[in-house]
C-alpha cells in the first residue's frame, strides 16, 4: 500500500507509525511487513469485509441532530495505531497518578476542603463550578473514590511529547469501540496477531465488574449490579447494552428503578421487586433523581440520592464527581499531584490559560488567533474555538464570550498534533488523532491496555468526535523483541 | 428478571411471528391469485378485515387492490404490522436486550432487518421477486428460532419468548383461517369444487401444513377438514390446539401462573365446539373472533402478572425465587 507521499510533505505533525524518512518506526515494523505483503487490491478486499463486519454486528453510534435515524455505523480506520509497551507503560503510570489524585482531590472539596484551606485550589473556582453538587457535600463513598470510571483524552505533539487534554469524570464513554474494534481486526486480520505480540483488552468487562461490585453495600452476598441507561435513544445506548451483557448485568432505565421507603433502590422485575446493590449509570447528574435535581427529569429515579446518602446503594461515577471534569479544575492538575501524592506528574498538562486571572485572560484576548479557546463544561468537542483556523467574525464573537464569563473560558496552545496512516483513497495518508484510555478505581485502580484511538477521517480535520465526523482505529500497545 | 425485558423478549417474539406468519399469508394470497379461475374475485377489502388491519389501511389507502395491500403489507412503516415494521420493531426490541440473549442472535435479526430493508419495496410490485424475498424472510427467521432454542439458556426469558412465539402463532392462524372469506366464487361457475379445494390447499402451503395435512387427514381436501386440522391437531406446530399445549408447558415453566393458566383456559374450551363439526362460513368466522379475543385475554393476563409486577404489593419478594 501506497505511503501518500505528497500529504505527508505539508504537514509537520508527529506520525506514530512512520519516522520523519517516512519508515516505520520500530513497534510498527511487523504491521508494515503484513501491509506490504498485501496487495492493493487485498487490502480493499479486507476494508470491505470489516464494513460488511460493522454493519452485520451493528456496531453503531447516534448522532443527536438526526430524528428518526436512531443509529449510524461506526466509522472505522483497518489501519491500526501502534505503540510499544516500552512507551506505553509510563502512560499508564501516569494515568493510575492522576486519576488517584483527582479522587483524593474530589473527596477533599465535598468533606474538609484541606487544599481550599491551604491555598492551592482558589475557593473561587470552586464556586464558580457547574459541576460542584451541593447535595453531595458530607458524602464519603467507599475508598473515598467518586470518579471510578474515566476516560482521559491524551494527545501528542510534534516534538513526540505526550499531553493529558482532558479528564472525562462525568460519564465517558468509547470503551466498547474499543473492545469491538479489536474484535473486528482479528476476525479479518487473523495473520497479523500470529506474528506480533499485540497485548489483548478483552478484560476490561471483568475489570468493570470487579470495580463496581467492590461498591456493594452488602458484601455477604453476591451483587446486583445494573447499568443505567437514558434508553435506545441515547448516542451511546450501544456501549451500554453491550456493557451490560459483557459484564452480565442487568439494563435498566430510570422507569424500572424505584426508591422504597426503606430507602433501597429496588428495580421491578417479573416477580415484583428485587433490591438493587450497585448502579453503573450513564446519565447526567441533572438527570439522575428528580427529587434532588431537574425535577422534570423521566430519566431518572426519585430518592436515589437518598439511597446512596445512606450507603444503600453504590453509584458509579459518584454524583457529583464531574466537580473535576472541568477544564479551568483541568489547570490545577499538577499542583493537585503535588499537594495529594507529594509527586511530580508523570504525564504533562497542556500549559493553560484561565480567563478568571485577567492578565491570562489579556493574553488570550490578544493571542486569540494561535489559541484553542474551550469553555469550562462542554463535551464532545462542543463550543470550542481552533484560533488559527477561526474566522476573525467567530474569534470577535468568542472575545465576547469570554469578556462576558470569563470563568468559563480557558485556552490552550494549538497543538499540532500526532498523526498516523490512515486508508484514505486508496493511499495511507497521515490523519490526526487522539487516545482515549480507560482508568477504573475502587479499592484497585486498573487501566486499559492503550485505549480508544479516535481518528479525525477528514483531510487536515482536527476534530476526532464521532458526532463531528470522526472515526477510530484499533490500538495496539505491542511486545517489542528484543533485537539480537 | 427485569419486567421490561421480559416484556421485550416477549414481543420481540411476537413481532418476529407475526412478521414470518405475514410472510406466508402474502405468499398464500399471491399463489391463490395466480390460480383464480376467471370469473372468481378475490376482496381486497376482507383480507385486510381478516388481518384485523382495515382501519389502518383505510388511513393511508384509498383502494384496496394487490399494489396496494402489498407495499401495506410488506414494506409501508405507517402499518405497525407490515413486515418490516415487525422486523424493525423485533431489532429495536433486541437492541434492548443484548445482554439477554446469545450475541449471534443479535447479528441474524439486524441482518435480516437490513436484508428486508432493502429488498422489501421489490417484493411490493414484482411477483417473482416477492416470492424470493418472502421465502428468504422465512428460512431466515427459521434460523433465528433455532439459535434461540439451540443456543440460548432456557431460562425463564426463554419462556417469555416461547409464549410471545405461541400466542402470536395462534392468533395468526386465527387470521389465515379468516383470508379465504375474502375469496368468492360463484357456485355455478364450472369447477366450483376443485377451486374451493385448491384455496384450502393454499391455506395448508401457507402454513407449511399441507404435508403433514396429508398424512394425517383424508385424500380431499375439504373446508371441515382443515379447519378441523388446523384447529385441533395436537402434533402440528402452527394448529391452535399445539400453541395452546405450548403457552401452558410455558406457564408451568413460570413461577405463580396461576392467574395466567386460567386466563388459558377459555381459549381451550372454544376448541371444543370445533371439533367435529360442520361449522358454516359465518359460525366459523365468529369462532375466530372468539378465539382471538380469548388470546388476547392471555397477553392482558400475563401483563398483569409479570410485565407489572411491581403493582402487586401481595407478589412475594423475588430472591427467594431466582
Amino acid at each position: 500500500m501506497e505511503i501518500a507521499q505528497s500529504e505527508y510533505g505539508a504537514i509537520t505533525a508527529y506520525d506514530e507509525l512512520l519516522n520523519a524518512q517516512l519508515q516505520p518506526r520500530s513497534a510498527a515494523q511487523p504491521l508494515f511487513d503484513y501491509l506490504n505483503s498485501l496487495t492493493a487490491e487485498e487490502l480493499l478486499a479486507r476494508r470491505q469485509a470489516v464494513e460488511a463486519t460493522i454493519m452485520a454486528m451493528g456496531i453503531t453510534f447516534t448522532i443527536y441532530s438526526e430524528a428518526g435515524n436512531i443509529d449510524r455505523a461506526w466509522p472505522f480506520d483497518v489501519i491500526p495505531r501502534v505503540m510499544s509497551r516500552f512507551e506505553w507503560d509510563p502512560i499508564q503510570q501516569g494515568l493510575k497518578q492522576r486519576l488517584t489524585a483527582l479522587n483524593l482531590f474530589i473527596n477533599d472539596l465535598y468533606n474538609e476542603q484541606h487544599i481550599i484551606k491551604d491555598g492551592v485550589f482558589p475557593r473561587e473556582v470552586l464556586e464558580g463550578s457547574v459541576n460542584f453538587r451541593r447535595q453531595c457535600v458530607g458524602v464519603s463513598p467507599r475508598y473515598g473514590v467518586w470518579a471510578h470510571v474515566c476516560g482521559t483524552d491524551l494527545v501528542r505533539d510534534r516534538d513526540g511529547t505526550v499531553y493529558v487534554l482532558e479528564d472525562n469524570l462525568r460519564v465517558p464513554s468509547g470503551v466498547s469501540y474499543m473492545l469491538e474494534n479489536r474484535q473486528i481486526m482479528k476476525r479479518i486480520f487473523p495473520e497479523v496477531f500470529q506474528t506480533t505480540s499485540i497485548l489483548p483488552v478483552d478484560d476490561y468487562p471483568t475489570q468493570l465488574y470487579h470495580t463496581l461490585a467492590a461498591l456493594s453495600p452488602r458484601t455477604d452476598e453476591q451483587p446486583v449490579i445494573v447499568v443505567l441507561t437514558p434508553g435506545i435513544y441515547n448516542s451511546a445506548y450501544f456501549e451500554h447494552s453491550y456493557l451490560a451483557q459483557q459484564m452480565g448485568a442487568y439494563l435498566v432505565e430510570g422507569q424500572d428503578l424505584l426508591v422504597g421507603k426503606d430507602d433501597i433502590v429496588y428495580m421491578k422485575n417479573i416477580f415484583g421487586l428485587q433490591r438493587v446493590d450497585v448502579i453503573y449509570r450513564r446519565i447526567d447528574d441533572n438527570f439522575l433523581d428528580p427529587e434532588a435535581f431537574s425535577p422534570d427529569s423521566v430519566l431518572g429515579v426519585p430518592g436515589l440520592m437518598r439511597a446512596w446518602r445512606k450507603g444503600n446503594v453504590g453509584i458509579a461515577n459518584a454524583p457529583g464527581a464531574g466537580v473535576a471534569d472541568d477544564k479551568v479544575v483541568y489547570a490545577f492538575v499538577p499542583q493537585i499531584i503535588k499537594y495529594y501524592l507529594d509527586q511530580d506528574p508523570i504525564l504533562a498538562n497542556v500549559p493553560s490559560y484561565l480567563c478568571m486571572y485577567p492578565d491570562q485572560c489579556e493574553h488570550v484576548l490578544k493571542n486569540l488567533d494561535s489559541l484553542v479557546v474551550k469553555p469550562a463544561n462542554e463535551s464532545g468537542g462542543y463550543g470550542m474555538m481552533i484560533g488559527p483556523r477561526a474566522s476573525a467574525a467567530e474569534r470577535a464573537k468568542f472575545a465576547d464570550l469570554i469578556r462576558a464569563n470569563p470563568r468559563n473560558y480557558m485556552a490552550q496552545p494549538t497543538l499540532d498534533i500526532s498523526t498516523a496512516p490512515t486508508l484514505a483513497d486508496n493511499k495511507l495518508a497521515p490523519r490526526h488523532l487522539d487516545l482515549r484510555p480507560f482508568v477504573l478505581q475502587s479499592d484497585q485502580v486498573y487501566v486499559t491496555t492503550g485505549g480508544l484511538t479516535r481518528v479525525a477521517l477528514r483531510k487536515g480535520s482536527l476534530v476526532v468526535n464521532s458526532s463531528q465526523g470522526g472515526g477510530s482505529k484499533d490500538t495496539w500497545i505491542v511486545e517489542e523483541m528484543p533485537s539480537c | 428478571m427485569l419486567a421490561r425485558a421480559a416484556e421485550n423478549l416477549y414481543w420481540m417474539a411476537r413481532y418476529l411471528e407475526r412478521a414470518e406468519n405475514t410472510a406466508r399469508l402474502i405468499t398464500s394470497t399471491t399463489d391463490v391469485l395466480l390460480d383464480l379461475p376467471s370469473g372468481a374475485t378475490l376482496g381486497w377489502e376482507t383480507l385486510i378485515k381478516a388481518v384485523g388491519l382495515d382501519k389502518t389501511f383505510g388511513k393511508s389507502y384509498t383502494q384496496a387492490n394487490e399494489q396496494s395491500i402489498m407495499r401495506f403489507m410488506i414494506d409501508d412503516e405507517r402499518n405497525p404490522s407490515s413486515m418490516l415494521s415487525c422486523v424493525k420493531y423485533a431489532r429495536e426490541n433486541t437492541r434492548t436486550l443484548r445482554e439477554l440473549l446469545p450475541e449471534e442472535l443479535w447479528e441474524r435479526i439486524n441482518s435480516l432487518y437490513l436484508f428486508l430493508r432493502e429488498r422489501a419495496q421489490l417484493a411490493t410490485s414484482n411477483r417473482r421477486e416477492r416470492y424470493v424475498v418472502l421465502n428468504d424472510v422465512i428460512a431466515q427467521r427459521h434460523a433465528i428460532v433455532g439459535l434461540i432454542s439451540g443456543v440460548m439458556a432456557h431460562d425463564l426469558a426463554y419462556q417469555f419468548i416461547r409464549l410471545g412465539r405461541n400466542i402470536e402463532r395462534a392468533d395468526m392462524t386465527t387470521r389465515i383461517l379468516d383470508i379465504n372469506f375474502a375469496v368468492s366464487i360463484p357456485q355455478d361457475m364450472p369447477l366450483y369444487e376443485v377451486s374451493v379445494e385448491r384455496l384450502w390447499m393454499s391455506t395448508l402451503k401457507a402454513l407449511s401444513a399441507y404435508q403433514t395435512y396429508r398424512r394425517r387427514q383424508a385424500v380431499h381436501v375439504s373446508s371441515a377438514d382443515v379447519v378441523d386440522f388446523l384447529i385441533n391437531d395436537a402434533c402440528f406446530p402452527r394448529s391452535l390446539m399445539y400453541c395452546l399445549n405450548e403457552i401452558e408447558s410455558c406457564l408451568r415453566a413460570l413461577p405463580f401462573s396461576g392467574t395466567v393458566m386460567s386466563a388459558a383456559q377459555p381459549a381451550k374450551n372454544a376448541l371444543q365446539y370445533i371439533k367435529g363439526s360442520e361449522l358454516n362460513a359465518i359460525q366459523l368466522h365468529e369462532l375466530l373472533d372468539v378465539l382471538q379475543k380469548d388470546l388476547g385475554e392471555i397477553n392482558a393476563a400475563l401483563a398483569t402478572q409479570y410485565f407489572h409486577a411491581y403493582l402487586n404489593p401481595e407478589q412475594p419478594a423475588s430472591e427467594s425465587v431466582q
